[in-house]
């Protein structure tokens, strides 16, 4: 399972530009499904842990 | 060929797993999918990308990685 | 070409492979259960009765994430502790020991488990042996004594695993004295201090609780106790299970993408971070139990979104790592680099993979955590995609596609199949996601989870989209398609381990870090002042709690006899009366 390097990179030549793209794309798709369960939990829901007093006690 | 079996591999599990979840994203802004063409559609990504990779490279000789 | 680990080490590797085997047999069986489930729960077929449904189901949970990822863990630990310090064990026969303990008690566990499927099973410790009480065995459902006895003497055997680890490293420390400790040392003493700490709660629940509750010497016991004691272990237990893939992303990804580890001392800082955090948290665990003040869990959720910041710093570094290694290589660009990275190569395809479903997975357990939307899913079908994706995945998968790697080393055998084996890991990353997909929308309408039969009359599920019937098919494709991933793994195990006279085609070596441990300071290696802050940071959640549920209805509890969870459904009713009756007058 030979990794076949080509060269040689140092600590200071190295920048992981493309790391960072990748943890940019993943942050947006983060903020996306967290907008998604947004909407799962709340439309049509008041928020469950305080919205479930009033009824309840209202019967 | 036009990329390694290996990464032809890799591509058709990625597509066929952004069909299943994106399919479910779809569905969330009312785009509904039935089954069978969701198997339709997976059978005509793979079709694709195992035509793609498998036709000869023009001009340099067949060559693989 | 180095010399091979089992040239090197013949004594440990033998060890490591007793551990591996263990491993996978766990695995090969729960395999088995998990695709009788997926068939079952879906009445795609059946061919168990329900009633022995709760026997599968908890030899699923117990031989998956109890035995197939605890010897692995051993086993790998042994490995790195053996590698990273360039010397074993200070006596090889105490590690044996533990190792003995581990899996005698993993047998004695296994048969109150499966004698669950006997028509008539036989008496044992003066109860019947069955132990249908899944894997958290919530009392008052009771099990026969012998299941928690094997349950005691697994962790007494891991136990003294770690404190193996720790005599090794203080005899190397004082060959070696002011060296910085080794990497894989180092993550392999962080994980064991946190068992220690979160193990705890588990083995006072057993040993003072429920062992004795079931060999009827104590009358009762306070469930809402056992349950939060086993919480206390509950959520650091899931660090266990994924502490072992973290090193193997740490110390064996970066070399396989042909690169090294970006940084050494985040590498520390992120395993100290478990150390702190992980046991703090486990009442997020219990956000719908009665009995426990609302702000407690609202800490406990505070807590738990401190510990995304440890799997984040984990995403750069390794990502990171493996871009390093994608332009050694030669790969360029921006996105480009992807296509330099080893692909072909199983072992790292599978654990690169298996990260991939790890970052998303990890969101699922944000929406876990968070106190609103827990209510939505709790014990919905939702909690096993969770599951599936993070241990069944991040773990299960890195752990397969390390042993790609680990076992030529250890056998002097070159692995058997290599391309089967890519195909393998790839099928195990589709499978998964076509059944948590179905899992998690199953779950968000409702679908309930350690059900045989989620099938009711009168009553439709409320499926946005698609059908009940087409979630249920995927949820079983899925499943299969694991199944079958699985059996080719363990085929090219044992193909491997028979490969005899071969040589293998790994090379063992891994380099240096980039930023190496002279970057960071000296006090992370001070485990004394890490452990001291975890200790104190677990008193902080948890002594009020404890304290309120004692005071409640006491440490015993008031009145609660054991409810056997036996195969005789009337034994059920029967029980279930007398409850009823006991409440009423
Ligand atoms: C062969 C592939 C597998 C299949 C087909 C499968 C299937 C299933 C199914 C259908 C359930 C839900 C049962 C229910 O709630 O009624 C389940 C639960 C579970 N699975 Fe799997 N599974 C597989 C592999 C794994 C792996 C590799 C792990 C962990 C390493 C795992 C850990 C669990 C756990 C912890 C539960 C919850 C058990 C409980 O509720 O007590 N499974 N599995
Ligand atoms: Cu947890």
């Amino acid at each position: 399972m030979g990794s076949r390097v080509s060269r040689e990179i140092g600590h200071d030549e190295y920048d992981p530009w493309g790391t960072l793209s990748l943890i940019v794309i993943y942050f947006v798709a983060l903020t996306l499904m967290w907008l998604f369960t947004y909407f799962v939990e709340f439309i049509g829901n008041t928020p469950t842990v305080m919205g479930m007093i009033v009824p309840v006690m209202l019967g | 060929m036009h990329t390694s079996p290996a990464k032809l591999l890799i591509l058709i599990a990625l597509s066929l797993v952004i069909l299943v979840e994106g399919r479910t994203v779809l569905a969330f802004f009312g785009i509904n999918i039935p089954p069978l063409e969701t198997a339709l559609i997976g059978l005509v990504i793979i079709a694709t990308l195992v035509i793609w990779a498998i036709r000869p490279l023009r001009g340099s000789p067949t060559k693989s990685e | 070409m180095t010399a091979l680990f089992v040239d090197e080490y013949p004594a440990e590797a033998r060890l490591v492979k007793a551990a591996f085997l263990s491993s996978f047999i766990a695995f090969g069986i729960g395999a088995l259960f998990g695709i009788i489930q997926a068939l079952h729960r879906t009445d795609i077929f059946r061919f168990i009765d329900s009633i022995k449904y709760y026997t599968v189901l908890t030899g699923h949970g117990v031989f998956l994430v109890i035995a197939f990822t605890i010897f692995f863990l051993v086993g790998l630990y042994q490995w790195a502790v053996t590698d990273s310090l360039e010397r074993g064990p200070v006596d090889i026969r105490f590690t044996w020991f533990w190792y003995g303990l581990m899996a005698i008690g993993s047998f004695l566990a296994a048969i109150s488990i499966l004698a669950g499927f006997l028509e008539q099973p036989p008496m044992v410790l003066g109860a019947e042996l069955r132990a249908n009480v899944l894997f958290t065995f919530y009392a008052p459902l009771e099990a026969n004594p012998l299941y928690y006895i094997g349950l005691a003497l697994f962790l007494v055997g891991t136990w003294l695993a770690g404190i193996d680890w720790f005599r090794t490293w203080w005899a190397w420390r004082d060959e070696n004295p002011g060296e910085r400790i080794p990497l894989r040392t180092f993550m392999v003493l962080t994980t064991m201090m946190m068992f220690f700490l979160g193990s705890v709660g588990v083995i006072v629940s057993i040993l003072v609780f429920i062992l004795p509750w079931s060999l009827e010497i104590t009358e009762s016991l306070n469930p809402l106790l056992t349950r939060t004691l086993f919480w206390f272990f509950g959520h650091m237990i899931v660090y266990f299970w994924l502490l072992p893939a973290y090193l193997l992303w740490y110390s064996v990804l970066p070399k396989l993408s042909g690169g090294r580890l970006f940084s050494d001392p985040l590498a520390r800082v992120v395993f100290i971070l478990f150390v702190l955090l992980s046991t703090p948290v486990g009442i997020h665990h219990q956000y719908m139990d009665p009995g426990i003040a609302e702000g407690f869990k609202f800490i406990a959720m505070t807590n738990t979104m401190f510990l995304l910041l440890p799997s984040f710093l984990t995403a750069f570094t390794v990502v990171a790592s493996m871009e390093h290694g994608a332009r050694q290589r030669g790969g360029e660009g921006r996105f480009n680099w992807l296509q330099a990275l080893p692909w072909r190569n199983p072992a790292f395809t599978g654990m690169a993979l298996a990260g991939l479903v790890f970052a998303f997975g990890g969101f699922t357990g944000i929406v876990n955590a968070g106190m609103n939307i827990n209510y939505l899913v709790h014990n919905a079908l939702w909690i096993p995609g969770h599951i599936h994706a993070q241990v069944g995945t991040a773990t299960a998968l890195t752990l397969m596609a390390g042993s790609y790697w680990l076992v030529p080393q250890l056998t002097g055998n070159r692995l058997v199949g290599r391309q089967v084996a890519l195909f393998q890991v790839v099928l195990w990353f589709v499978g998964i996601v076509f059944m948590t997909n179905s899992m998690f929308r199953a779950g968000l309408v409702g679908v309930p989870r350690r059900t045989a039969e989620p099938q009711y009359q009168g009553f439709e599920y409320d499926v946005p989209v698609g059908s009940m019937g087409e979630l249920n098919a995927q949820l079983a494709l899925g499943g299969t398609l694991l199944f079958i991933s699985a059996m080719l793994f363990l085929v090219l195990m044992l193909l491997t381990v028979f490969n005899n006279d071969s040589e293998p085609i790994v090379d063992g070596t891994l380099p240096p870090a980039l930023s190496g441990p002279e970057d960071s300071p000296q006090v992370l290696d001070n485990l004394r002042l890490w452990f001291g802050i975890a200790f104190a940071l677990v008193v902080l959640a948890y002594a009020l709690p404890l304290a309120g549920i004692v005071a409640q209805s006491g440490l015993f509890g008031q009145d609660i006899p054991p409810f056997p969870v036996s195969s005789e459904a009337v034994m059920y009713l029967e029980f279930g009366l007398d409850y009823v009756g006991a409440l009423v007058t």
